[in-house]
């Protein structure tokens, strides 16, 4: 038997080369460690206009209003609503305002014990129904335009099936609506486990805790590979700024009220009652019929999280005629965040907004960039207090990152269905 | 041993005699000296020692003494007993555990998680439950018992989180392990073929797919599931038992405990619903 040849010197010779590179990467990349950092995010300037427990309502006030109907953004309970702002030129908030939209974002804080009896209803009919009613009395208007972020998605949904003479476009994005499906870790282990015992145990579903469950999904590039990939890029200041922004809001995770995480656990994940019409909030059913509004449903190809098996439904069974699917080559964050969505995602609801905008053009025209109408509203949540009223901090130059997030995936429009057509994978 | 126990009671008989024979005689003292305290104090000792010894002679009879003593054997034998349970409790735990640790991982193929050996955790458990959990479960007796009841509910609820969380990071470390067999065989095909790469990132691409390949194929696999539940199961027992022992240590404290807060929590949180769903109807009847 042949002994093959090993070339020994060519291995030690790479090693010595690896070894000097590696040295070289270590004296930069301290340099870059230690000096300055830009990693600021959600720097768009915005306003608190309304404020009940730990929600808070942000503002954000473009320069010119070129359309009508102010949009409301509902984030997930999980992780924080500053994704959509995360820096200078990965922003959809940034892409809305430089379109005329006005905008404001649900910022759910940060659950405490207090908050542990807190459930879906008080969400949808408690906090979003008192903000709807603030932004319709700012503003004059019977309706306006609303997008919910995956499980925010979700509850705007339910807040549009439940109030639909209040919304007059509903754009869903990433919003998991069905959940009989294995396609997916989460939807497994959600199902197939009591994990919302721990929301009670812990007083509330701790968010450490969940994103160590998100890390378990993929342990091998979440726990090891992201961070070793780190290790080879951290001489690129550009790379250590994105890497370090993105850790920051990946982390950033409140937690999530106890009884609000175990309705969603056993009445979503465990008994699919949304897509199915059955579920209740404070014994209301949520029909989904009643949903008659516009409506545009994006969700991503590769998301992990929430597959598209999750969110495809949802057009089907709404009353609504006037929907689209929009299937996009990206993951659960890349679809935000990702320089190709950047161009494709925020600017199509824009055109989507505009053209369901009715008569709104004249009337934005006419209308002042601040809505200065006194009103009910400050009746039907707390008006912010001056001390209360956060002007952000000027935005700041965008840093020259070329690095993308982690999970993003170059997006591009994969699959546009329109109600009567099936889109392609779905069942 | 009946012949000590006699002896002894016959010394004792004898010396407590002999203090009381050494007392000053009270039997003639006038109405003024019996109001005396020590007076009262040298009755109440001569009444003590009369019930000594009435209680010493009567031990010493050869029927009630049997008694004392067959009382006093059955101590050490429960005593024994119990001891003699927990060491072979021991040993059979030891020898499962030998013969289990041989087995680990023999049976274990590449990207399949369905004959991964358990029976090691499986073992621990049956032991613990057969020959230690038992112990936790005596009977508490006395004022003190719900509290002694929660300390050893804690320890026992402790000792099974642990099992399970052992058991979940063995099955988690798994994919490390069978990718470093699949790794080695694949560097050894490279050999054969000649085909070495001199770039380390390659081998360390090829690990990382081979990792994430087992991974993703436990991570779907009803065993891990399971394990994962058993383990969120085991760590909410464990944190409601260890929060009934913080309750009860804090409780004695003047501070709340998040037992009372959590109460006041929900009546505060049932008014607020109260207030605002009033509200409203007086908005909309306004």
């Amino acid at each position: 038997m042949s002994q093959p040849k090993i070339a020994v010197d060519l291995i030690l010779q790479k090693l010595a080369e690896s070894t000097e590179k590696a040295k070289s990467r270590a004296q930069k990349a301290s340099e870059v460690l230690l000096s300055p950092l830009e990693t600021d995010m959600a720097t768009t300037p915005y306003e608190i206009v309304y404020e009940e427990d730990r929600v808070k309502l942000k503002y954000y006030k473009p320069a010119e209003v070129k359309q009508k109907y102010p949009l409301l953004v509902v984030y997930a309970l999980i992780n924080r609503e500053t994704m959509l702002d995360l820096q200078p030129g990965r922003s959809v908030v940034q892409t809305f305002l430089d379109n005329g939209i006005e905008v404001y974002m649900v910022d759910w804080g940060y659950p405490t014990r207090k908050d542990q009896y807190v459930t879906i209803d008080d969400h949808v009919n408690g906090y979003m129904d008192s903000i709807v009613d603030l932004i319709r009395n700012r503003h004059d208007l019977p309706k306006i335009n609303l997008m919910g972020i995956c499980m925010g998605g979700a509850f705007c949904v339910m807040y549009s099936a439940l109030h639909s003479e209040k919304i007059k476009n509903l754009v869903t994005t990433v919003t998991p609506t069905n959940f009989d499906t294995d396609k997916g870790l989460l939807h497994i282990w959600m199902k197939q486990t009591d994990a919302y015992l721990m929301g009670k145990s812990y007083g509330n579903m701790p968010g450490d805790m969940m994103n160590l469950g998100f890390l378990l999904l993929n342990p091998a590039r979440l726990i090891l590979d992201k961070y070793v990939g780190f290790f080879e890029n951290m001489d690129n200041k550009a790379f250590v700024e994105n890497f370090i922004r993105m850790e920051k809001w990946i982390f950033d995770s409140p937690d999530v009220p106890a009884a609000t995480f175990r309705q969603f656990i056993t009445d979503c994940y465990k008994k699919n009652l949304l897509i199915q019409s059955k579920m209740e909030l404070d014994g209301k059913r949520v029909d989904l019929k009643n949903i008659t509004m516009p409506l545009l449903n994006f969700y991503g190809l590769y998301d992990h999280l929430v597959p598209p098996e999750a969110c495809e439904l949802l057009t089907r069974e709404v009353g609504s005629t006037d929907t689209e699917d929009i299937c996009m080559k990206t993951g659960h964050i890349g679809i935000y965040v990702s320089s190709k969505c950047q161009k494709e995602f925020a600017p199509k609801i824009v055109q989507w907004l505009k053209e369901r905008e009715g008569d709104g053009e004249s009337a934005a025209a006419e209308k002042p960039a601040s809505p200065e109408s006194a009103s009910k509203s400050r009746e039907a949540g707390k008006p912010a207090s001056d001390e209360n009223k956060k002007d952000a901090k000027e935005s700041k130059p965008a840093s020259s990152g070329k690095q993308d997030a982690k999970e993003s995936k170059p997006a591009s429009v994969g699959k546009k269905d329109v109600k009567e057509s099936k889109p392609a994978s779905s069942k | 041993m009946a012949s000590l126990f006699s002896a002894w009671t016959k010394s004792s008989m004898d010396f407590w005699g002999n203090i009381a024979k050494m007392q000053p005689d009270t039997s003639g003292t006038s109405e003024k000296a019996r109001k005396n305290p020590a007076y009262k104090a040298q009755k109440t000792w001569e009444s003590g020692n009369k019930i000594l010894m009435s209680l010493l002679s009567t031990l010493s009879e050869p029927k009630n003494m049997n008694t004392v003593l067959k009382g006093m054997d059955s101590l050490p034998e429960f005593m024994m007993q119990m001891a003699q349970q927990s060491w072979d409790g021991y040993l059979e735990m030891q020898k499962r555990w030998a013969d289990q640790a041989t087995k680990m991982g023999r049976h274990t193929e590449a990207y399949n998680f369905e004959g991964i050996d358990q029976n090691v955790f499986k073992t621990w458990n049956e032991i613990y439950e057969k020959e230690f959990q038992k112990f936790l479960n005596v009977p508490q007796l006395g004022l003190n018992r719900f509290h002694q009841e929660r300390i050893t509910q804690f320890t026992d609820k402790f000792n099974l989180f642990q099992a399970a969380l052992s058991e979940f990071l063995y099955m988690f470390y798994i994919p490390v392990e069978k990718s470093s067999a699949v790794m080695q065989e694949k560097v050894e095909e490279l050999i054969e073929k000649g085909d070495i790469h001199d770039n380390f990132k390659d081998y360390y691409n090829m690990w990382i797919k081979i990792l994430e390949g087992h991974y993703m194929t436990l991570l779907k696999s009803p065993e891990y599931t399971q394990v994962m539940n058993k383990t969120v199961e085991a760590l909410v027992q464990y944190r409601k038992a260890k929060d009934e022992v913080m309750y009860d240590v804090l409780e004695k404290l003047p501070i709340p405990t998040n037992k009372d807060m959590d109460e006041l929590y929900k009546d505060f949180y049932l008014l607020k619903k109260k207030v605002r769903e009033l509200s409203k109807k007086l908005e909309e009847r306004i």
